[in-house]
């Protein structure tokens, strides 16, 4: 089962959708390679179940092209795509049992009953699920309902596989187990994969590419380290991972003064003017802190595991977060004062 | 299962009482022999040998039937597109519903009659239309909430996504998913065109109801007795209706496993 050549060439060409006077998308261009996982990224209402809905077919009011292969989907229909999509909402058919909802796209397809069992088997159990293929929807979990969903999107040998949030209803064991698995599954069968979620760990680990979405646009999309580490709008640096907004003003053209610290912004700087004042987005693991008579106030201290979360009251409307290796941590108790420096490398500034 | 209280218990001992002692009146009444005299079943006889039992009875059947059928094929893909696309149809639709509950009989046969084609006119069948209205409120309603009962919308694009054309999508998804609303529906329109009796008599077509009507008056103990033969029968028919798909799924499950 492990051929990589299943997976289809996606092709979003300044596909834009409206709703009214609300753009849902616009000028969404955007390119999925053969056996891709890309997840898209973004707040409730940013525009990223619309383009999956686009490419599934399903709504089909927009403008600009949707290609998979290289052949335009302008005029086919959802049931001509060839698409498997799993959804956000319950959706194996109630009347159905497991085996049944899995083999229902090859019945449709006319495939007859001894085939069409044998395969929908073969795919329960590879979602772990061979036993329980007489049981119908109610008689299943959240887990087993979206296991036996993923295999049902499966079993059309689909050209495509489209993921709409399809762990958001499960609790948070499940959860991971059951993304590790469509990781597995998808990388196995190579299928192109387009995977919508509101939540960054799921992005950041499942995916080899994360878009991220705000607004119906689509600010950057880059692997995910590249994405923690260098994004390329304030947006996405305080969307991914948690960013420090810290006041500051400009010196000059390229460097920026914020807690009594000059920093050189040379190779992120938008254009702003000397003088302007800017809020300056630092990552907690850029600032680091050393004992000092003076200074910030350790007020919380969150063991993450290996890192430590610090919060420092430094005389702003919010506290300063400092992520600091949880050895050296022991060194900080509520109540210190502390140096704060801050690392130039993944700090971004905006205008106010 | 939930147990019952006994306010319950007793409500259901009361509207049993409430439906039974009349039935079984009836069917004692029915059950005397010639000039009222011992107990035989002369009188569900003297049914069978009255002339235009069968013709009747088979007229009324299949009125049912194609009632049925076209109350299903109009009325569920109308009220599916009114849950996923055409909401802003809806109350038009409710209220064109409503319409046959105050429209009288007489209004409504002199009304529909002349927008039918000549030749339905001539034939019975012409009263299945009429059928069709009549049950319109209460399908709507049946089918409405069966509907809502389901994520509709998800289970329309899945099985889209999946290949299904929207009939495919209705036959082997939604009908299914709807089962009980869907018979509910059926029986009705179908317990609604086996007793018309109005209908019938004022457009001059002899269905079961007119022929009932019509031998009542030669022998009132055969006529009680030809009442409780037809409840009876309807609640046959209606209870086939409701417990045939349930069988043949079970007959279903036992050749799958």
């Amino acid at each position: 089962m492990s051929n990589k050549s299943h997976g289809s060439v996606v092709e979003f060409e300044s596909v834009t959708r409206s709703f009214g006077s609300i753009t849902a998308l616009r000028d969404f261009s955007l390119v999925l390679h053969p056996g891709e996982l890309i997840s898209l990224l973004g707040p409730s209402g940013c525009g990223k179940t619309t383009a999956l809905r686009i490419l599934a077919g399903i709504d089909k009011d927009h403008t600009g092209l949707v290609k998979i292969d290289g052949k335009p989907m302008t005029n086919v229909g959802a049931n001509k795509r060839n698409i498997g999509m799993v959804f956000q909402a319950y959706s194996l058919f109630p009347n159905m049992t497991a085996l049944e909802n899995v083999g229902y796209g090859l019945r449709v397809r006319g495939v007859d009953s001894t085939a069409r069992g044998k395969k929908a088997k073969d795919l329960l159990e590879l979602v772990g699920l061979g036993e329980q293929s007489n049981r119908r929807p109610t008689e299943l979990s959240g887990g087993q309902q979206q296991r036996v969903a993923l295999a049902r999107a499966l079993a059309i040998e689909p050209r495509v596989l489209l993921l709409d949030e399809p762990l958001s209803a499960l609790d948070a064991q499940v959860r991971s187990q059951l993304r590790e698995e469509i990781r597995r599954i998808q990388t196995t069968l190579g299928i192109t994969t387009l995977f919508v979620t509101h939540d960054q760990e799921e992005a950041m680990t499942i995916s080899d590419r994360v878009g991220v979405m705000n607004k119906g646009n689509l600010e950057q999309i880059d692997a995910p380290s590249n994405l923690y580490n260098k994004p390329l709008t304030p947006f996405v640096a305080g969307f991914v991972g948690l960013t420090n907004y810290i006041q500051g003003f400009m010196e000059s053209k390229s460097e920026v003064q914020v807690l009594n610290q000059l920093l050189d912004i040379s190779d992120h700087s938008p254009s702003l003017k000397k003088g302007e004042e800017v809020r300056v987005l630092v990552r907690p693991e850029s600032i680091s802190i050393t004992k000092a008579s003076s200074g910030a106030t350790v007020l919380t201290k969150s063991f993450l595991g290996p890192m430590t979360r610090i919060g420092l009251d430094a005389g702003l409307k919010e506290l300063i977060y400092a992520e600091v290796p949880s050895k050296e941590a022991k060194k900080f108790d509520t109540g210190d004062h502390v140096k704060i420096s801050i690392g130039t490398d993944s700090v971004m500034v905006e205008s106010v | 299962m939930r147990k019952l209280s006994k306010f319950n218990i007793f409500t259901l001992i009361f509207a049993a009482f409430f439906f039974i002692a009349p039935l079984l009146g009836a069917f004692g009444y029915a059950l005397r022999g010639v000039n009222g005299a011992g107990h035989s079943l002369v009188n569900f006889r003297w049914i069978f040998q009255q002339q235009g039992f069968y013709t009747n009875l088979g007229v009324s059947l299949r009125l049912a039937a194609v009632t049925a059928l076209l109350v299903m094929v109009l009325m569920v893909p109308t009220v599916v597109f009114l849950h996923l696309g055409g909401k802003r149809w809806r109350r038009l639709i409710e209220f064109v519903c409503l319409v046959p509950i105050v429209v009288p009989v007489v209004s409504l046969a002199i009304g529909a009659q002349i927008s039918m084609p000549k030749w339905l006119q001539s034939t019975p069948y012409e009263l299945c239309f009429f059928y069709v209205i009549v049950s319109m409120p209460y399908v709507y309603r049946a089918v409405d909430i069966g509907l809502q009962s389901i994520s509709l919308s998800t289970l329309v694009e899945a099985s889209q996504s999946l290949g299904a054309s929207g009939l495919t999508t209705l036959r082997l998804v939604i009908v299914p998913a709807i089962r009980s609303a869907v018979t509910g529906a059926l029986f009705i329109s179908i317990a609604l065109s086996l007793g018309e009796y109005a209908l019938a008599s004022l457009l001059h077509f002899n269905t079961f109801p007119t022929w009932v009507t019509n031998v009542s008056q030669e022998n009132i103990l055969g006529s009680i007795a030809l009442s409780v033969s037809t409840l009876i029968g309807a609640w046959v028919v209606l209870l086939l209706i409701v417990f045939l798909p349930k069988i043949r799924s079970l007959r279903k499950v036992s050749v799958n496993v």
